[in-house]
């Protein structure tokens, strides 16, 4: 027997791992193609029988006409409420997981989940994660829909936010690029300001608009660190929207966020005691805090928000074009 | 590329499509004789149409299954050969599809018939 129809039968067998009948197939394979090898011209050779498996297709190929009319892992009818529950699900554990950080308190809810308490920067290292644990949830309860065969409609709120619906931008092409143009230099003009403002005091940061005798409005340190930070942040914009001039790759927003992200849990994770150089009322201290705080959480809440959006936005399209092809 | 090119239509996945079905047809009516799926190919070859071989065997496999031909190995010669032959049920198939492939062609005809130069 040739080796090369044993390596041949034993690739096809492979991608048909699983399949009760997969040796029946595989004999049935074996005989056609002897059947064809043998009928050619001259002897019954190598040549003759790679001749003949060429002519029967790749490996690949011949399991996939096997497996073709078995059931999809999830049916086409359902394969938009892969991403619609899943966005439905990660807001919730994100609510979550911001609760978990802002009440300080561990969150149980027996037996689905189990939210332990969390630092800013181990949310923020938690939440990709879980985006994935909830997509695999649903992926998981719509593959058991699709295999049980039966009709089901499932259900989906009004107000929840169809990603589906969500459409390129529609303006003229030339009136944005024109836009973000004017935005690109407006954020390089800021940047330039603040590089010279820090190159100059060591900060960005002031009490007063008096040129000649600025006051600093953090102490030296953390002026430094925070001014730092902030420079990034202006850099980051400033980047990206030259970047998008010449591209509008959802995932030059999705590296944006994802840089933001990390700049946001920076400053999250400065100490606030000795912060600042001017004289404070103790009463209003507290309250400074948390504001600070809060905003900072509410901004990081969003730039997560528009990550998902996107990665769900880019990994649909992906979806679509391979289930297409 | 030429004009011509750019206007012709790439038919590649609507005739297998098309070829689907009739495939179904073509093996049911093939079986009457029983036949080996590699005779099957020779003979469908020779009226002047080309079948896949690798779409031939999961085919017969899934009207085995639905119990519309049956199948039997025959070991009596050098090499191992399975013959499929047509059941009962799998006339009865045949004789259905058949009328809505002829009323199918007669639809078509008429259809045809109306428009010129086709």
């Amino acid at each position: 027997m040739s080796d090369k129809l044993e390596a041949y039968l034993e690739e096809i067998s492979h991608f048909l791992s699983g399949r009760a009948e997969r040796e029946e197939i595989l004999s049935e394979i074996r005989s056609h193609i002897m059947e064809k090898a043998a009928e050619g011209p001259g002897e019954f050779t190598d040549a003759a029988i790679e001749k003949a498996i060429a002519a029967f297709g790749p490996a690949r190929k011949v399991a996939e006409k096997y497996l073709d009319h078995s059931r999809p892992i999830i049916d086409p009818a359902y394969k938009r409420y892969l991403f619609r529950y899943t966005t439905l699900l990660f807001a919730a554990h994100t609510l979550l997981t911001i609760a978990a950080v802002v009440f300080k308190e561990d969150f149980i809810i027996f037996p689905f989940l189990f939210m332990p308490r969390l630092g800013v920067i181990e949310a923020l290292m938690y939440l990709p994660t879980a985006f994935l644990a909830d997509l695999g949830i649903v992926a998981v309860v719509l593959y058991f829909i699709t295999q049980s065969g039966k009709d089901v409609k499932l259900p989906w709120p009004k107000f929840g936010v169809d990603l589906d619906e969500v459409k390129p931008p529609t303006k003229n092409f030339w009136v944005s690029r024109i836009a973000t143009a004017i935005g690109a230099v407006i954020m390089l003009a800021i940047t330039d300001f603040a590089l010279y403002l820090f190159a100059r005091h060591q900060t960005i940061f002031f009490v007063n608009l008096d040129w000649t005798d600025p006051r600093p409005l953090f102490t030296p340190g953390a002026g430094r660190r925070l001014s730092l930070i902030v420079i990034a942040g202006f850099a980051l914009s400033t980047m990206t929207l030259l970047i998008k001039l010449f591209t509008r790759s959802r995932w030059v927003d999705v590296v944006n966020s994802a840089i933001s992200l990390g700049l946001i849990g920076l400053i999250l994770t400065q100490p606030f005691d000795d912060l600042f150089a001017v004289r404070i009322a103790e009463n209003i201290l507290p309250k400074i805090r948390y504001a600070a705080k809060f905003t900072l959480l509410f901004i990081a809440l969003m730039t997560t928000i528009e990550l998902i959006k996107n990665i769900v936005i880019i990994s649909r399209r992906k979806f679509n074009s391979v289930t297409r092809n | 590329m030429t004009d011509k090119a750019q206007n012709e239509p790439d038919i590649g996945t609507l005739e297998t499509e098309m070829n689907r079905g009739f495939l179904h047809i073509l093996v049911l009516a093939l079986l009457e004789k029983d036949m080996y799926g590699y005779a099957m190919v020779k003979h469908i070859d020779s009226l002047g149409y080309k079948v896949e071989e690798n779409t031939l065997y999961p085919l017969l496999r899934r009207l085995e299954k639905n119990g519309w031909i049956a199948s039997k190995w025959d070991l009596s010669e050098d090499r191992p050969r399975k013959f499929y032959s047509i059941t009962r049920e799998g006339r009865s198939l045949r004789s259905a599809l058949l009328d809505v492939w002829k009323n199918q062609n007669r639809v078509l005809d008429e259809i045809t018939k109306e428009i010129p130069h086709v």
